[in-house]
């Protein structure tokens, strides 16, 4: 029964991925050999491999700032959801009240719209005509910035897309602390922001941990966020990655930067896989 | 404050206004340190309100505008022509009946793929299920636009390329982990206990399956097919990277509307794709907010 879905994957993911990683290390035949013929540019290893693609993208400067701004781009954006997703799905933890309501309802709205809308009206929102500029105006202030189409400006269309998934994940997590908990800790005289530490935080590390990493998975591979929301350069590899293989035709470039992030976005992964085996045994062995 | 209070106000991050009218509210003293709070409070919600909803708005707001310049809050002429010349442009009309078609076939075949395979993951402890279950989340982490591309020489070779095929395959590569871990989540949450008190009294193996577990799982079922159908459904690298030229979905079309057409046809198509979404969350809200979609994202 597993069968079928391992064995779509195996053909549409892992040969195309295994093609992938041979091709960035020069090895044009195979099942490369029509991406080969479409190629500019490209670095063919006689016997061997080669690792001239990966020197020359690395030492491209302006693959480097790519490089650079997505990492920064990755971090900001999971320090802050994680912050943001803590506070909201603890707020929501600890009051029932129409207000906790109206901001669980706020949190998830970008659950209900396709990302490319998202970004295009995220990016038109913080523009050069958007609407905080033009508040901004009538509030007398006339030089506030134009965010749209910066780093800035994928930074937060990444946490506008991120956020629901991040308090959706954390009140799901908070929310199986049982109330009793909660109550002997207040009642043995702790504060409440010593319960929060003592109690709330240490319960709620797995969903902190699959929070952070998908959402620093989904930064680091996203292509729709920063290709409409972002500057031309210097921008994340996403969007780059697509210009080096459909405006530049090359693919075997193309590639690398694919593994560069795949490299950075597995090394996410491992922790997200370390936290849940760990918590899987220690389920085990206490039932 | 006492410095144990003020670090656990830092760990709670934006919740830290509230935190403190939580603990007020449960003793006698109202003071004006919990009227302050109230008052950051209700400027978080204000600002959560305009950075969430204010774009969309903002882009509601375009789709019906004639006129409006900078820096107007409101638009000087109101107008349907948006409207009109979406609905007019053959090209458009045809990539939403295009992607209504792709979506549900993509969200069926993906079910039908892997809703087995999550039975067998939750009732069966086979050798490599741990790895097989991680090995999936791999893929998610392999960067979109990179597979899509190498998936494009095999697709070359099999002829896939521009095929209705090839568009539905590269489209279901994105729901097979959905629909692979939050049903896995839901089986495993059924207590076996259950099904062998049916099989006890008598009910076959299928009839316990319908009668029993399907029924307790469907939430989730549902909550996975909602968001395969919506992750079809809004895909746009993958589906232009392979269906060129044949095959132009919404999402795809958005892309070339963003850059060639007047910005309010772009706004009228974005609120147009956007009413799927909206519908089919709304339906399945309660399981997705009631940890459906939480669940499923923890190995087991």
């Amino acid at each position: 029964m597993v069968l079928p879905p391992v064995g779509v994957i195996a053909v549409f993911i892992g040969f195309p991925v295994g093609a992938a990683i041979a091709y960035t290390l020069g090895k044009t035949g195979g099942p490369n050999s029509v991406m080969s013929l479409l190629a500019q540019h490209e670095h063919v290893a006689k016997h061997g491999v080669t690792t001239a693609p990966y020197r020359e993208m690395l030492s491209n400067p302006s693959v480097r700032e790519d490089l650079w701004s997505t990492v920064w781009v990755t971090i900001v954006t999971v320090v802050v959801v994680v912050l943001v997703s803590w506070g909201i799905a603890l707020y929501l933890r600890l009051n029932d009240t129409w207000l906790a309501r109206t901001v669980s309802g706020l949190s998830v709205v970008p659950l209900f719209i396709p990302v490319v809308i998202a970004s295009y009206s995220i990016a038109i929102f913080w523009g050069p005509d958007g609407f905080l500029r033009s508040v901004a105006y009538h509030l007398g202030y006339h030089g506030f910035p134009s965010l749209g189409f910066t780093l800035t400006c994928v930074v937060l269309a990444e946490i506008w897309v991120n956020i629901p998934f991040g308090v959706l994940m954390m009140s799901s997590g908070l929310n199986s602390v049982p109330n009793a908990l909660i109550e002997a800790g207040r009642d043995s005289g702790a504060s409440m922001p010593r319960v929060v530490r003592s109690i709330l935080l240490p319960m709620n590390v797995i969903p902190t941990v699959i929070v952070a990493t998908f959402t620093g998975i989904y930064v680091l591979g996203s292509f729709t966020v920063p290709y409409l929301t972002g500057p031309t350069q210097p921008n994340l590899l996403g969007p780059t990655m697509s210009n080096f293989f459909t405006a530049f035709s090359q693919p075997q470039q193309a590639e690398v930067l694919a593994m560069i992030v795949f490299v950075l976005a597995l090394a996410l992964g491992t922790a997200y896989v370390w936290a849940n085996i760990r918590a899987s045994k220690r389920a085990g062995a206490t039932s | 404050m006492s410095a144990v209070e003020s670090e656990g106000v830092v760990l709670g991050g934006l919740g830290e206004a509230e935190l403190p009218v939580a603990a007020a509210a449960r003793g006698p003293r109202t003071s004006m340190r919990s009227v302050g709070m109230r008052m950051l409070g209700g400027l978080f919600v204000v600002c959560l309100l305009v950075f969430m909803i204010g774009p969309i708005v903002w882009l509601g707001l375009r789709a019906f505008s004639g006129l409006w310049q900078f820096p107007q809050l409101l638009p000087k002429q109101w107008t349907v022509a948006g409207w009109r010349t979406v609905f007019k442009d053959p090209n458009l009309s045809h990539s939403m009946k295009l992607s209504f078609e792709f979506a549900p076939v993509v969200t069926l075949a993906s079910a039908a793929i892997c809703l087995p395979a999550a039975y067998a993951f939750s009732r069966f402890r086979f050798p490599g299920r741990r790895v097989l279950l991680i090995s999936l989340f791999a893929t998610n982490a392999f960067p979109k636009i990179g597979l899509y591309i190498a998936m494009a020489g095999v697709f070359y070779s099999l002829n896939l390329m521009g095929t209705f095929l090839g568009v539905v395959i590269v489209q279901l590569i994105g729901t097979v982990v959905f629909m692979t871990w939050i049903p896995t989540a839901a089986f495993s949450a059924i207590p076996r206990s259950l099904e062998e008190a049916a099989r006890d009294v008598g009910a076959g193996p299928l009839r316990v399956f319908f009668r029993v577990t399907f029924p307790l799982a469907a939430p989730a079922i549902l909550v996975a097919m909602i968001l395969s159908f919506l992750a079809a459904f809004d895909e746009a690298q993958g589906t232009f990277l392979v269906g060129v030229p044949n095959y132009i979905t919404m999402p795809t079309e958005m892309y070339t509307l963003v850059l060639n057409y007047p910005e309010q046809v772009a706004a009228v198509f974005a609120m147009l794709l956007a009413v799927p979404s909206v519908v089919l969350m709304s339906l399945a809200r309660k399981h997705v907010m009631g940890g459906k979609l939480a669940e499923g994202f923890q190995i087991r």
